[in-house]
């Protein structure tokens, strides 16, 4: 053994460059600061918000220029990220003690319980909280105090390329085996044509996983409990397997992403996919001439359904001393001719009453207001839903590659109860 | 005593950086790893080792681990390899070396993330230039590709790939710098007395590179293991953790499931994990010692 007090010393540095390379990753716990509390003795609200389109940031930044007008003694701080990085980054902000005045985000009852946000009420005008619809305020509230303010709501539908289905020979299906057999006609046509489109992949997995899940009667349980492993979940997971193992999906639909599938779909090789209302937008957009038609989404037994999705803004309260330029705010935000062509903008639907009134008329928006009464919900106002997301992210693809239903579910479970 | 004291006007200002950029951080790694902290970043008090207790017990612990060692090994060793051969050819003489050098640093100039999304790109369904090509001259008889990307083995195969290519400027350069220094009389030696090339290469020119080839070998495994854009693009989109080494792992656990502390504990596993197989090279290659 020739251990002498040279190799020691190299060992040392070693471990020093070892050290030096390897803490990068999670200890930059620190956000920058960017809020010095506004110039001339005004207040600066900071708002957080994630990008919907590559119009998003033009949007926000007209209804913050005509909050200012109105307003001058408040200036408004954009920070726009995308929805990948705006959950970390949220995260990271709050642990720092920088978290924003208004965010715009999904899960909002895990900083509720933390203390963090105001309740909807203390923030807005009675006028402007009596206006969002029933619905989306239950689904926003924790303990029956609201803390998320619905902002805007999308439904999901069937969408069907007419030409492959005819191509086919094949019907819109309302039922699951029905949707079985129409899918295999169309994956039958070849030339790489898919005839059902099956986004299991880490993008969205959960909601993929609701429209089958719940189509089949599971839930993911409520404001108090998240149940993943259950038995009517099952039918729902186990559908999912049937689909893919007969060919009826795209391949490798456990890593496949939505966007770019939905990209697939417009470029008309894909027989049918569950889509969004910006889809229509993007179809006129990319490729008018697909002949295409929107649905109801095949449930097990045929009854309608849909699973709808609520974002959310919520006002955190920091120092608690924002309270009014908060409200002032919101109340000049939700009002219609602000709020409406925001909403319109995005292709989303909107959450309030006298918004539902102004778009009610919209011809492309129609298949999806008309299933909007069937709506469910994620259950966001459970604090592990949160939790519940991450996992049905990370896990819920596996179904796709060969693991049994059964397990994947318990597995999300597992993950869902440690969280 | 006094010297350090002396000393100090000049080395503080690195120190100070050293404490500040490097201890601080580890710190405040180690102190996160023990804390239970809420998924809105909320420090709710201190659990002890609990949290290594949970990053153990995780059913994908150990392959994880395993795997973190194949793409290591595997990895590294490819890299040695070609560069070893890389550096043979740039060091001889030919019209238009110059060029080919620089060629050779383009890798490396160029980012990480950007060359492993170009493969990435390439290796997709549908609209991939690689799939297209693997469907063009028949070797894939489906229409639309294989999906490399999307199953945990090719995604894996593909990475591994992704860094040997962005790994061999570096390494190519460090073996080429140590061919420089192996002086032209010892190989004219070998050859009068007879040995042929490749005698001349094993006995006498592959040991003076040692200590270039240490250098090259330590730096690439730190690196390689500590290496996450690659695998989070190239097997980001599969579910499960049949393809995540322990830094994908860590960034699961920050980016997936917020737990600042599970992802911390990990990373001190991670650090002593790494000290560990430099460690064991170490121990039975023995780089650092004299011819």
């Amino acid at each position: 053994m020739r251990h002498t007090g040279r190799d020691t010393r190299r060992a040392g540095a070693i471990i020093a460059i070892t050290l030096a390379t390897t803490t990068g990753l999670t200890a930059c716990g620190f956000g920058g600061g960017t809020d010095d509390g506004g110039g001339d003795g005004g207040t600066t609200l900071d708002l957080l918000v994630p990008s919907y389109s590559d119009a998003t940031q033009g949007l926000w930044e007209d209804v913050i220029a005509g909050f200012e007008a109105e307003n001058p003694e408040v200036a408004v701080n954009l920070q726009v990220e995308s929805w990948d990085n705006l959950e970390s980054v949220i995260a990271t902000k709050i642990q720092g003690g920088q978290a924003p005045d208004i965010y715009n985000g999904g899960p909002f009852a895990g900083f509720a319980a933390d203390e963090l946000l105001y309740p909807v009420e203390d923030v807005t005008s009675d006028e402007t909280y009596a206006d969002f619809q029933d619905s989306f305020l239950t689904n926003a509230q924790v303990d029956g105090v609201t803390y998320g303010l619905p902002f805007i709501a999308s439904a999901r539908a069937l969408f069907v390329n007419d030409a492959l289905l005819e191509q086919a020979g094949a019907e819109v299906p309302t039922t699951w085996d029905e949707l079985v057999e129409s899918a295999k006609k169309v994956s039958a046509l070849g030339g790489g044509v898919a005839g059902y489109g099956m986004p299991l992949g880490s993008e969205e997995a959960q909601a993929e996983a609701a429209v089958w899940l719940w189509g089949g009667g599971g839930t993911f349980g409520d404001a108090e409990e998240i149940t993943i492993d259950t038995p009517e979940n099952l039918a729902g997971a186990e559908f999912i397997q049937r689909m893919v193992t007969e060919g009826a999906t795209q391949a490798d639909a456990g890593s496949t992403d939505r966007t770019p599938l939905l990209d697939i779909f417009v470029q008309g090789k894909i027989g049918m996919q569950v889509g969004l209302p910006p889809t229509v937008g993007q179809i006129a957009e990319n490729n008018p001439a697909l002949e295409y038609s929107v649905h109801p989404i095949p449930t097990q037994d045929g009854s309608p359904f849909t699973l709808g999705v609520a974002d959310h803004l919520m006002a955190f309260q920091n120092d608690g001393d924002k309270q009014e330029a908060i409200a002032a705010f919101f109340d000049y935000f939700y009002a219609a001719d602000v709020y409406v062509p925001w909403v319109q903008a995005e292709g989303f639907l909107p959450t309030t009453k006298t918004g539902s009134d102004a778009l009610g008329d919209e011809e492309a928006l129609a298949p999806f207001l008309e299933v909007l009464p069937d709506a469910q919900f994620y259950p966001n106002a459970n604090p592990k839903w949160s939790a519940a997301d991450s996992a049905f992210k990370a896990l819920f693809g596996q179904l796709a590659t060969g693991k049994p239903a059964a397990d994947v579910l318990a597995e999300i479970q597992a993950q869902v109860d440690a969280g | 005593m006094r010297a350090f004291l002396r000393a100090l006007p000049w080395i503080g200002p690195a120190l100070a950086l050293i404490v500040l950029v490097v201890l601080f951080p580890i710190g405040l790694m180690i102190g996160n790893s023990t804390r239970d902290i809420s998924q809105s970043g909320i420090d709710r008090g201190g659990v002890g080792l609990a949290n290594y207790a949970e990053v153990f017990a995780f059913p994908y612990f150990w392959p994880i681990v395993g795997r973190t060692l194949v793409w290591v090994v595997v990895v590294v060793g490819l890299t040695v390899v070609i560069s070893l051969a890389l550096a043979q050819l740039l060091d001889k003489a030919f019209p238009g070396r110059r060029f080919v050098r620089m060629a050779v640093v383009v890798p490396w100039a160029a980012s990480v993330v950007m060359t492993t999304l170009v493969v990435h790109y390439g290796l997709e369904p549908y609209f991939g230039i690689i799939n297209a090509f693997l469907v063009d001259v028949g070797l894939i008889d489906r229409p639309e590709g294989f999906g490399w990307t999307r199953n945990p083995g090719t995604a894996f195969a593909w990475a591994i790939v992704v860094a040997v290519f962005v790994s061999l400027p570096f390494t190519t350069y460090t073996i080429l710098a140590g061919l420089q220094t192996v002086p032209g009389d010892t190989v004219e030696a070998a050859r009068i007395d007879g040995a042929g090339p490749v005698r001349a290469y094993f006995g006498v020119i592959l040991p003076q590179l040692r200590s270039a080839l240490a250098v090259a070998v330590l730096i690439n495994i730190i690196n390689v293991f500590n290496s996450l854009p690659i695998l989070r693009v190239m097997t980001g989109s599969i579910p499960g953790y049949d393809a995540d080494t322990v830094m994908t792992m860590i960034f699961k656990y920050l980016q997936n499931q917020h737990r600042i502390d599970l992802a911390s504990a990990l990373s001190v596993v991670a650090f002593v994990l790494v000290v560990v197989i430099v460690g064991v090279y170490l121990r039975v290659v023995r780089p650092l010692e004299e011819v």
